[in-house]
């Protein structure tokens, strides 16, 4: 029994952190049509500037995040101007392999700067505390704060999106941005913005997941297919889809979990046999490909 | 055509007369070159670097003349056999990566023309790169891979001198029986039931899958109940579903196989999952890096590993300490598994030249299976060097042994690793159970 609230528990709040990764992903496809594969990358990025920053100055890991806020917007919003912009200009296919190319350049940048070894934050105010309430959860501090700092920046982005004028702007352009021009919306601004966005609120969340988890620079994918199922699931362009399939994906996560709760249940030797723990992450990808299958559009897709 | 055939004949005859006034390796030289591919970078890099000082001071002793220690290779200034031929080691980073091994193996064997390699630490690297040696006919010294697999290949080649893993996994059975039988230095007799619950989390890669597959092995042996062996992927990001998954079968043992910053991974997840069980123990590796230390400071207090060298060996060896403040002043820490095991494989390598007498690999390969290095000679607590040349394992070392250590604190509250196994070298009381975080 133990297992299976502690799993659920795990489960949800990697999923708050997990959305938050997600939504930088579905803003820059909900604004312009294009499928970032350099998210995971961002995130490595963010995951860095956390670590070296909070290094740097001495500072918790968890101080750090509007370094990591400034360096992701600044990152997104360069990529839009240098590069993401002339690729609109070409093809669905010149835009696919361009982001590829930029997750090829970031990834193999992180390793010429800081190598391959893996990189974790050892010290800070709440790394390596944890709670127990009792029924077998246990919460790590660092996991609970991630997950709690996650739906603030969430909720943040979600009030900027639907609430503000500029909000207004970013959701015109997204609907039809020749018509947005027209009424005099600079959707060249609304891109970058978008972009700056989406990157600020991925490296965010990388500065909040290397307070548990170790950064090197090849996770970046795990994170971009992650991020992916979590978009296909909500929809692609939906932010609130985006936190409800964060949950969800992270309790996919879990499943293994779910699974141990079973074997000790029923106290089957065959079902502690299968090695579910070497598979924790197939089931993202099969949900993705399920959701993929079924319903394109995903939960709270409006975008086709 | 008539004067071409006479030019032609003269000039194949010269090359020939040439030919056999020097054969290869008769010829004198004044370098032997062996290529030693460690994991310099990624995640076992801690390792990496503890493997290439062990190998440097190995080679400093052998080329220089140092008759305080008690050493051949201390005496001669060189290889004696080659005229005081300094050893020069190539160092080559394979990052944990069997491809890149292979890759690097075939460097240096075409480019840099090694006279014979060292390496490489990860089982799966020194598969590879002993299959290239094997197909090119140059001998390797295996200091510190443990996959048991590894020298049940018959390959004619290579040669190991650490025990492996099938020997250390027994040691930690005997451990757990010994703490049943009141062996164990400083505790009571304990009920097996009591220890019964057995669980085991290793890397998924070829040592980790081997490592399961021998606890299995012998818990089936010594009759304990795996309740759970688990295989996570290497270089790991994340563990919690993994130690989640281990606490839920309530275990009393935990047998780890994990390299550094896995293993540091995994005890940071453990404590912070608040999970333990009675008797933690690592499969060397990760467990007695430096950085493992360091990085957790008092939480390992009462963790287990096996090894092959503990500093406390110094106490039970006088050769044992002089290398090691050797070492110490070279890097600052203390000989560890790694190092002397990296140090022993170098001067295996030493004794071997030693022995052949020339650089020609069949002479070499001669000298490999006829060596005789006695236990009074190394660094570790062997019994000496000697390889199999017959039955189901082909180049293993027959006269190593393994220990088990556990971290203590010191009276001035410096970590330590105590030998708890074997018992009649045990230097502390063992701490029983685990204490917990």
């Amino acid at each position: 029994m133990d297992i299976l609230f502690g799993s659920i528990v795990a489960g949800v709040l990697l999923g708050m952190v997990i959305a938050l990764v997600a939504l930088g992903l579905t803003i820059i496809f909900g604004v312009m049509d294009i499928v970032n594969f350099a998210h995971g990358e961002f995130l490595m990025v963010g995951m860095y500037a956390g670590l070296l920053s909070a290094k740097a100055t001495g500072v918790d890991p968890l101080l750090t995040l509007p370094v990591a806020a400034v360096v992701g917007f600044l990152l997104g919003a360069l990529c839009y101007v240098g590069f993401i912009k002339f690729l609109l200009r070409g093809p669905m296919v010149a835009q696919l392999l361009g982001t590829f190319g930029l997750m090829l350049f970031l990834r193999n940048l992180a390793l010429l700067i800081f190598g391959s070894s893996d990189r974790t934050v050892h010290h800070g105010i709440i790394v390596g505390k944890s709670f127990d309430i009792g029924m077998g959860i246990i919460v790590p501090a660092t996991k609970l704060a991630a997950a709690g700092l996650s739906v603030i920046a969430f909720a943040a982005v979600w009030l900027l999106m639907n609430r503000t004028k500029i909000g207004k702007a970013l959701t015109a352009t997204a609907l039809n941005a020749q018509a947005a021009r027209y009424m005099g919306i600079p959707t060249e601004k609304m891109n970058t913005l978008a972009w700056g966005i989406g990157g600020a609120s991925v490296t965010v969340a990388g500065a909040l997941i290397v307070n548990f988890w170790a950064v090197n620079p090849f996770m970046g994918l795990l994170f971009t297919m992650i991020a992916f199922a979590v978009v296909a699931l909500g929809g692609f362009g939906s932010v609130p889809g985006a936190f409800f399939a964060g949950l969800v994906v992270g309790l996919i996560m879990e499943i293994p979990g779910f699974w141990d709760f079973f074997t000790y249940t029923f106290d089957w030797q065959w079902m502690a046999d299968v090695p579910m723990t070497s598979l924790k992450y197939m089931w993202i990808y099969v949900a993705y490909f399920v959701i993929m299958v079924v319903r394109p559009r995903g939960l709270f897709g409006w975008k086709q | 055509m008539k004067t071409v055939t006479r030019y032609g004949m003269v000039i194949f005859g010269l090359l020939a007369i040439a030919g056999l006034l020097a054969p290869t390796g008769v010829l004198a030289v004044d370098e032997i070159k062996i290529g030693a591919i460690y994991p310099l970078t990624g995640g076992a890099a801690a390792a990496g670097r503890e493997l290439r000082s062990g190998a440097e001071l190995a080679a400093e002793i052998a080329n220089n003349v140092m008759p305080n220690l008690a050493m051949t290779m201390a005496r001669n200034g060189g290889i004696q056999a080659h005229g005081g031929a300094k050893i020069t080691l190539i160092f080559k980073d394979h990052e944990g990566n069997p491809t890149v091994g292979a890759d690097l193996a075939k460097k240096l064997i075409l480019d840099d023309k090694v006279h014979g390699i060292l390496g490489c630490y990860h089982s799966s690297v020194t598969k590879t790169v002993s299959a290239v040696c094997e197909q090119y006919g140059v001998p390797m010294i295996n200091g510190s891979s443990t996959s048991p697999d590894l020298t049940k290949r018959g390959f004619k080649w290579f040669w190991r001198t650490t025990p492996h893993d099938k020997w250390f996994t027994k040691d930690l059975f005997e451990l757990l029986k010994g703490l049943t039988e009141g062996k164990v230095k400083g505790v009571q007799a304990v009920e097996k039931k009591e220890i019964e619950n057995v669980v085991s989390a290793c890397e998924n890669t070829e040592w980790g899958s081997l490592v399961t597959e021998m606890i299995k092995l012998f818990a089936d042996e010594y009759q304990y109940k795996l309740r759970k062996a688990l295989l996570y992927a290497d270089k790991a990001t994340d563990l919690s579903s993994e130690v989640r998954s281990l606490k839920a079968a309530k275990p009393d043992v935990m047998l780890f196989a994990s390299y550094t910053s896995d293993a540091i991974l995994m005890l940071k997840t453990l404590k912070a999952e608040k999970a333990k069980a009675k008797v933690i123990w690592g499969q060397d590796a990760g467990f007695e890096t430096p950085e493992f230390q360091d990085t957790l400071g008092a939480d390992i207090v009462g963790i287990l590993t096996r090894t092959v060298f503990l500093p406390k060996v110094v106490e039970v060896k006088e050769l044992a300490g002089q290398v090691n403040a050797m070492y110490r002043a070279k890097t600052g820490n203390d000989f560890s598994g790694a190092s002397a095991r990296s140090f022993t494989g170098l001067q295996t390598w030493v004794h071997v030249l030693e022995q052949a007498g020339s650089t020609k690999p069949a002479d070499i390969q001669e000298a490999a299976n006829a060596i005789q290095i006695s236990g009074s000679e190394l660094v570790v607590p062997w019994a000496g060097v000697k390889f199999s040349t017959t039955g189901d394992e082909i180049g293993q070392n027959v006269l190593g042994s393994g220990l088990i250590g556990q971290y203590q604190k010191d009276t001035d509250g410096k970590l330590v690793l105590e030998i708890v196994y074997p018992f009649d070298v045990a230097t502390a009381n063992m701490i029983y159970p685990f204490p917990g975080w």
